[in-house]
């Protein structure tokens, strides 16, 4: 049987349009765009296509996107950024973070922490998707304030309340940064709706090319750039432009809002039946986060009974491709910080992550489900007494 | 054929342990151990378990077309190898970590889940042989003399010993080399790890002060003496000796002096001649039998320590302790190492950790 590849949130494939797209800037079209001759402007030219592309599909301006290379990149820069400006003014700015974030806004918060560059507050996030905001209008009120909050969480789904936060950050005179990593192509994600200041997105996670992000950073906006270099993107990330991968990019992303309604009613429908197969099929199992709204796209389940590790090796041995977590950097699964923001240190389950795409068909999900069930049953068995 | 569970280390070995597998047709998994964190280890990549030990044994796998996982055993290592390992030092024995690793997390973890991924067997590249007969399973030394690593693996539960397998252990060094070659692995060439996975610089004395108080008696000064109590020295923590060592010192002996023994309760290092080194009584507690346990008044074969020869003896009491009267006396016996006790050359009956050694007076 053919292995079932149910790890969307991880990555895509590169869809064919993208590929085609960026076929020519790898061949013909390979100036570099800083430069002062034809090959220099064709490059200069797909690279401002690939912004003002990038740009409408947010409902920004094109002088509003910067390219980076990565979602990791656009996170450390957007909350490093944004709080080493304000301290460049002579302030100690907090940065805001929620208990769900990914590590690349958790850790670098962290660590900034830890430099003295910052002071860092967490707010507590709830398993039905609530933010702790009477914490948050306290801190804002303390001023001098940068917050960063997932739209959709990686690992679980859930839909954090983004325009509320926002709401509530401007009219403190804060600075509100969300990665939409996971968001884009599932949700509407409009900075136009929305008036935030910064938002990350990602290339790989909607069938564009790894390697691949952008920052939308608000006309007005005070950020300081964390790499020097050759001026490019306006200073805020210098380095020899992509043009491929921002081609890419940009490409996947106006598919992405070209076909957001109907591909986000469709994974609604498939993650539905996925979540009702298999709390039938498999005993005392917790969806979570599933009290939560949730992006169409993940549904996470606490297992108990079972070693986490052991229930992803023996899933891939019969050719489900899933998740622990998230997946994480050196193959190991270790515990994850947002199972346990949610739902405590102590929590006995193991967690593992389906997430669908839009390749995801019924017959797939209901072949995943059944191993699954299968796979929970014999691996509860080896640990029952006697 | 057989589903088989592979440790694969990142090495040259278990690389082709789990090749031979593979072209035996086994249904193979790999996996690789992550036992400690790599964190302010610069030399890790020397090491048999290091990060860059897992992306070589992935690279093994994806070469050999078999799945491979990291089982992240930290936690349990910690406990089980590390703090044994600093705990046998505090009191001033020499232990062998490799066992404890061997015996408490490598060998379980590897029966454990390969059980859930529904494995048969186990394998390792480690240089030993397992025979499988209708009187059970012995676990035999490896066929190269200088390779052999049954001396690491007497700490074995017992029942698992059926479900071993250890492709290499039939091989040379160099015909294991030439294997991998063949097939063009990327560890073909790899350097032998010398060191302990977890001490990578070779220097544990950093790993103590880490982990011990830095006021603790085996990091603290004391005096180096000869057995007749005098003084001939001061050293800097007896945690830095063993029994046989000659460096350290200090120098201006008139002969060559070697540790003879470390005694934790005074911190009092004691030192003699190349001739006080010999005892001819071992005791060996902490056991483990992969065979029946040998009768008392029996012939045995034990080695003291790795790639050393075994000394024969004969059995002179067995309960919670051996005691073995050894033929010849043997120099260097240190108190925490390995005691492997052999039936003859080949086969391993069992072995524990030498608590003391001694010259029997004779009357």
């Amino acid at each position: 049987m053919d292995p079932v590849y149910l790890d969307y949130a991880a990555t895509t494939p590169v869809r064919a349009e993208v590929r085609e797209a960026m076929l020519p800037l790898l061949t013909e079209t390979f100036g570099n765009p800083s430069s002062p001759h034809r090959w220099g402007r064709k490059a200069a030219e797909a690279l401002s296509d690939a912004r003002a592309t990038a740009a409408q599909a947010l409902g920004a301006t094109p002088a509003e996107i910067f390219f980076t290379r990565g979602g990791t990149e656009s996170d450390n820069l957007a909350v490093l950024g944004t709080t080493r400006a304000l301290a460049d003014e002579g302030q100690i700015p907090t940065l805001v973070v929620t208990s769900v974030e990914h590590h690349a806004v958790h850790d670098a918060a962290e660590k900034a922490e830890s430099a003295g560059q910052l002071r860092r507050v967490v707010l507590d996030v709830s398993p039905e998707g609530t933010v702790d905001m009477d914490r948050l209008d306290e801190v804002l009120a303390e001023g001098h304030c940068v917050v960063s909050a997932m739209w959709v969480n990686n690992e679980t789904g859930i839909v954090l309340p983004i325009p509320e936060m926002v709401d509530r950050v401007s009219a403190a005179g804060g600075t509100m940064h969300s990665d939409a990593v996971q968001a884009f192509g599932k949700l509407p994600v409009s900075v136009d709706a929305v008036p935030i200041d910064l938002l990350s997105v990602t290339g790989h996670k909607i069938y564009g090319p790894k390697g691949t992000g952008l920052l939308f950073v608000r006309a007005g906006t005070k950020i300081s750039p964390l790499l020097f270099g050759g001026g490019q993107e306006r200073a805020l990330r210098p380095g020899t432009e992509d043009v491929a991968g921002a081609v890419g990019l940009a490409t996947a992303m106006r598919l992405g809002v070209d076909e957001q309604g109907d591909l986000s009613a469709r994974l609604h429908t498939l993650q539905s039946h996925l979540e009702t197969r298999i709390t039938k099929l498999v005993p005392n199992v917790r969806i979570n986060g599933g009290m939560a709204q949730r992006g169409p796209h993940v549904s996470s389940f606490g297992v108990p009974g079972v070693d986490g590790q052991q229930l992803l090796m023996a899933l891939d041995l019969e050719g489900i491709a899933v998740s622990g977590g998230s997946a994480c950097a050196s193959g190991s699964t270790g515990g994850s910080h947002v199972i346990a923001a949610l739902y405590g240190d102590d929590d006995p389950t193991a967690t593992v992550r389906f997430s669908l795409g839009r390749h995801s068909t019924k017959e797939e999900l209901d072949r995943a489900a059944t191993t699954f069930a299968t796979v929970v049953e014999r691996l509860r068995g080896l640990r029952a007494p006697g | 054929m057989s589903r088989v569970l592979v440790a694969m280390s990142g090495g040259v070995d278990s690389s082709v342990a789990a090749a031979l597998l593979v072209e035996e047709g086994h249904d193979v998994i790999g996996v690789t151990m992550k036992t400690f964190c790599y964190d302010g280890t610069p030399a890790h990549s020397k090491t048999c378990c290091g990060l860059d030990g897992i992306m070589d044994a992935k690279r093994v796998a994806a070469a050999l077309d078999i799945p491979h996982y990291v089982f992240d055993v930290e936690e349990d290592f910690t406990r089980d190898v590390i703090d044994d390992f600093v705990s046998e030092y505090a009191v001033g024995r020499t232990p062998n970590p490799c066992v404890s690793c061997n015996s408490k997390t490598k060998f379980p973890e590897l029966l454990e889940r390969g059980r859930a991924l529904g494995c048969d067997q186990i394998a390792s590249g480690h240089y030993v042989r397992v025979q499988h007969g209708d009187n059970g399973s012995s676990l035999l030394r490896g066929l190269d003399p200088d390779k052999d690593q049954s001396y690491f693996l007497w700490a074995m539960p017992r029942e698992m010993l059926p479900k071993l397998l250890f492709p290499v252990g039939e091989l040379t060094k160099a015909e294991v080399r030439d294997r991998a070659r063949a097939l063009e692995l990327v560890t073909a060439e790899k350097p032998e790890s010398q060191e302990i996975c977890f001490v990578p610089s070779g220097n544990y004395r950093d790993l103590l002060e880490k982990r011990l108080v830095a006021t603790h008696p085996a990091l603290l000064p004391g005096p180096i003496v000869r057995r007749n109590g005098d003084v001939v020295g001061e050293h800097h923590g007896y945690a830095g000796f063993t029994v046989g060592q000659r460096k350290g010192l200090g120098g201006g002996f008139p002969e060559p002096l070697f540790v003879l023994e470390v005694r934790a309760e005074t911190r009092e290092v004691v030192v003699g001649t190349h001739e006080e080194l010999y005892e001819d009584v071992v005791e060996i507690a902490g056991l483990n039998w992969l065979q029946e346990a040998p009768e008392a008044g029996s012939i045995v074969h034990v080695q003291m320590r790795y790639r050393a020869p075994a000394a024969s003896g004969t059995v002179e009491r067995l309960d919670d302790t051996l005691i073995i009267a050894l033929g010849e006396p043997f120099a260097a016996i240190t108190p925490g190492q390995s005691a492997v006790i052999f039936d003859d050359e080949e086969r391993v009956l069992g072995g524990g950790r030498v608590s003391r050694a001694y010259t029997r007076t004779t009357a």
